[in-house]
């Protein structure tokens, strides 16, 4: 009777593991690379948002759902790179587009996330705050008016999705540096 | 299914790691001998132009031919997969913003579109940076130092911002090695006594990164300094010389002076002899006329007349005393003690000395109210027995200066004994007259002071 339980082991171990192991490990937890590149272009693109908007201080809904959770904080990041390129398509200085895209590759070349992850996070899609449809409008200036509205709500959630990421990044630094 | 997919990765690697592809390697080493000639080496310079990095590669051999040879950079580069180089003369280089700084590229040479070899090498750790400039050595004469300053470009930039610096300098005539001084700041202070005075000196100054994150190669060295370092001149400055010269004389003054006045009044203070009572005697007595025949010389033994006096009285005769010439004194004393020699007579005009009458006074302040030795007061109405009796025993005779008031109780030492009809001093019977008178004969013994100065 006893050596029957032995059975049960095996796919309890297939359905722990998932669970116990990290999804995404993080190559740049002595913070050199964070430290020396993308803080500096972190800093710069934060300094660039701020002279060119007026962002309210409340967050957006989409930005809201994920967070720099304890033992999710690689997945977090992956998210946060990823989401990063979709500022890139918006109308920017080169300077601005390589500076995020400088953020967005550099975390994403730090992290291993599983291929789960990485499938699960394709499915889920999360997309920038709705610019809104492109309404028809009676003259040009108009919809120049909308559209540099909607290029300032973008570079608000940017700037809040990039403090975000600032804030992870000092979190997984601390609990290197405590280990 | 997890595990699986593991174990099929790793196997997977595996492969391929062992496999290797052609030319693989680290660091620039290459273990494909059949392409050692195309070798080839790069350094990065980072936010060179503006915000833009330059990567510059040339190959090691400069025999090559170059001419249809391509070099191309892939991975870790921003928004694009490959970029490739530009050529000028032998050198390759290529100056883009899209280096990500994050992991390694691949650098391939190509030939026609073929890969020929290949290098995997990352971007941050070939950096070479600008060369330092603005040199500028200026003499502190306050300090006796130079201080060394130079600029360089990377104190603006956002990358290569930490360097290491090293200064190198030396004499310029004599050819020597180069003194080297590593630095992380753009200061250096070099110490004059530690080069030579009155040469010229010429000084340089290159940079490396600080090894922080970035690395990589020296910079050109920045163009080269002369300074000449001043000449020690025997010029002192006027107000040390003032205080060197005044100290000198003062000293040598103090020197003079302490030889002149050394046995005068320097020894005197610092190394007190004892006094000696005779020359003390002397100091303290009223220097004696001429006409008196007084001597302190303990050589000298002269007759002394001694007067038997009354208290006061005494003091006045003895002053009086002092008035009258000596001659005639003595020679009335030297009858009467003449005649005092055969039997035990007792003048009562005659003065002697009682060991009372110096009692509670210090013999030296006494003797200087007294015109001699051989004056003393004595007590006119009691005969000493002792007189009597004295001419028996050999009475002792003395000059009262040896008698202190200390002693008046005790007994007197007599080294010479006294012969017969002089009466003593006996100091025993205090109160009672003592006459004492001194014999004419030198042959005599005499209790003098002399003998106690022959004594010690």
């Amino acid at each position: 009777v006893s050596f029957r339980y032995i059975f049960g082991i095996p796919p309890l171990i297939l359905v722990l593991l998932p669970v116990a192991s990290s999804d995404c490990d993080i190559e740049g937890k002595d913070g050199r690379e964070y430290q020396h590149v993308l803080m500096i272009s972190i800093n710069d693109l934060d300094t660039m948002i701020k002279n060119r908007t007026n962002c309210p201080n409340n967050e957006p809904k989409v930005l809201k759902k994920h967070a720099c959770d304890d033992n999710k904080e690689g997945m977090f990041l992956y998210r946060a790179a990823r989401k990063l390129k979709q500022f890139v398509k918006v109308n920017n200085s080169e300077d601005f587009n390589l500076h995020l895209s400088r953020v967005s590759q550099g975390t994403l070349q730090l992290l291993n996330c599983t291929p789960k992850v990485i499938k699960s996070l394709k499915k889920n899609k999360t997309k920038l705050p709705s610019l809104g449809k492109v309404q028809p409008t009676k003259n040009l200036e108009d919809n120049k008016s909308v559209k540099e509205q909607r290029k300032q709500k973008s570079l608000c959630s940017l700037g809040i999705l990039l403090q975000k990421i600032k804030t992870c990044w000092n979190k997984i630094l601390r609990g290197s540096k405590e280990h | 299914m997890t595990i699986l997919g593991t174990a099929f990765g790793m196997v997977f690697y595996l492969l391929q790691a062992v496999s290797g592809e052609s030319g693989y390697a680290q660091n620039g080493e290459f273990e494909d001998a059949e392409l050692d000639d195309y070798s080839f080496s790069c350094y990065s310079q980072l936010e060179v132009d503006g915000t833009q990095h330059l990567l510059t590669c040339a190959f090691d051999d400069p025999d090559i031919n170059s001419t249809n040879l391509e070099f191309e950079i892939c991975e870790a580069l921003l928004n694009v997969k490959c970029l490739t180089f530009d050529k000028l003369q032998d050198m390759y280089f290529i100056k883009t913003k899209k280096f990500l700084l994050i992991g390694d590229s691949e650098i391939y040479v190509k030939l026609g579109g073929r890969n020929i070899t290949s290098k995997k090498l990352n971007i941050v750790e070939i950096v070479k940076p600008e060369a330092p400039f603005d040199v500028r050595v200026i003499y502190r004469k306050g300090a006796n130092d130079f201080l060394v300053t130079f600029n360089t470009s990377h104190s603006q930039k956002k990358y290569v911002k930490e360097l290491m610096h090293e200064v190198a300098y030396r004499q310029e005539k004599k050819e020597n090695d180069w003194m080297r001084v590593n630095l992380s700041s753009t200061k250096l202070t070099l110490l004059q006594r530690k080069l030579q005075p009155d040469a010229m000196y010429e000084i340089k100054v290159r940079s490396i990164p600080n090894a922080n994150y970035f690395q990589g190669f020296w910079s050109e060295w920045s163009p080269t300094f002369h300074f000449r370092t001043p000449e020690i001149t025997g010029r002192m400055d006027p107000v040390l010389l003032t205080i060197s010269i005044l100290s000198f004389f003062s000293v040598a003054l103090m020197v003079i002076l302490a030889c002149a006045l050394w046995k005068k009044r320097i020894k005197p203070i610092v190394w007190p002899s004892l006094p000696d009572h005779k020359k003390t005697l002397e100091q303290l007595c009223k220097k004696p006329k001429k006409n008196l025949n007084v001597s302190f010389n303990p050589e000298s033994f002269l007759d002394c007349q001694i007067h038997k006096v009354d208290g006061i009285q005494a003091r006045d005769e003895a002053e009086s005393f002092l008035q009258d010439t000596a001659p005639q004194l003595d020679e009335s004393e030297k009858q009467r003690l003449g005649g005092g020699m055969q039997g035990p007579t007792w003048p009562s005009e005659h003065a002697v000395i009682t060991p009372k009458t110096f009692r509670g006074d210090s013999p030296f302040g006494r003797l200087a109210g007294s015109i001699s030795m051989c004056e003393a007061l004595v007590q006119p109405s009691s005969r000493s027995p002792d007189c009597r009796e004295g001419g028996k025993n050999g009475p002792h005779v003395y000059q009262g200066l040896l008698l202190g008031p200390g002693t008046t109780n005790s007994t007197v030492p007599a080294p010479f004994p006294f012969q017969s009809g002089i009466p003593t001093l006996n100091p025993a019977a205090q109160g009672q007259p003592v006459l004492t008178s001194l014999g004419s004969s030198q042959e005599e013994a005499y209790v003098t002071m002399s003998s106690f100065y022959q004594n010690q």
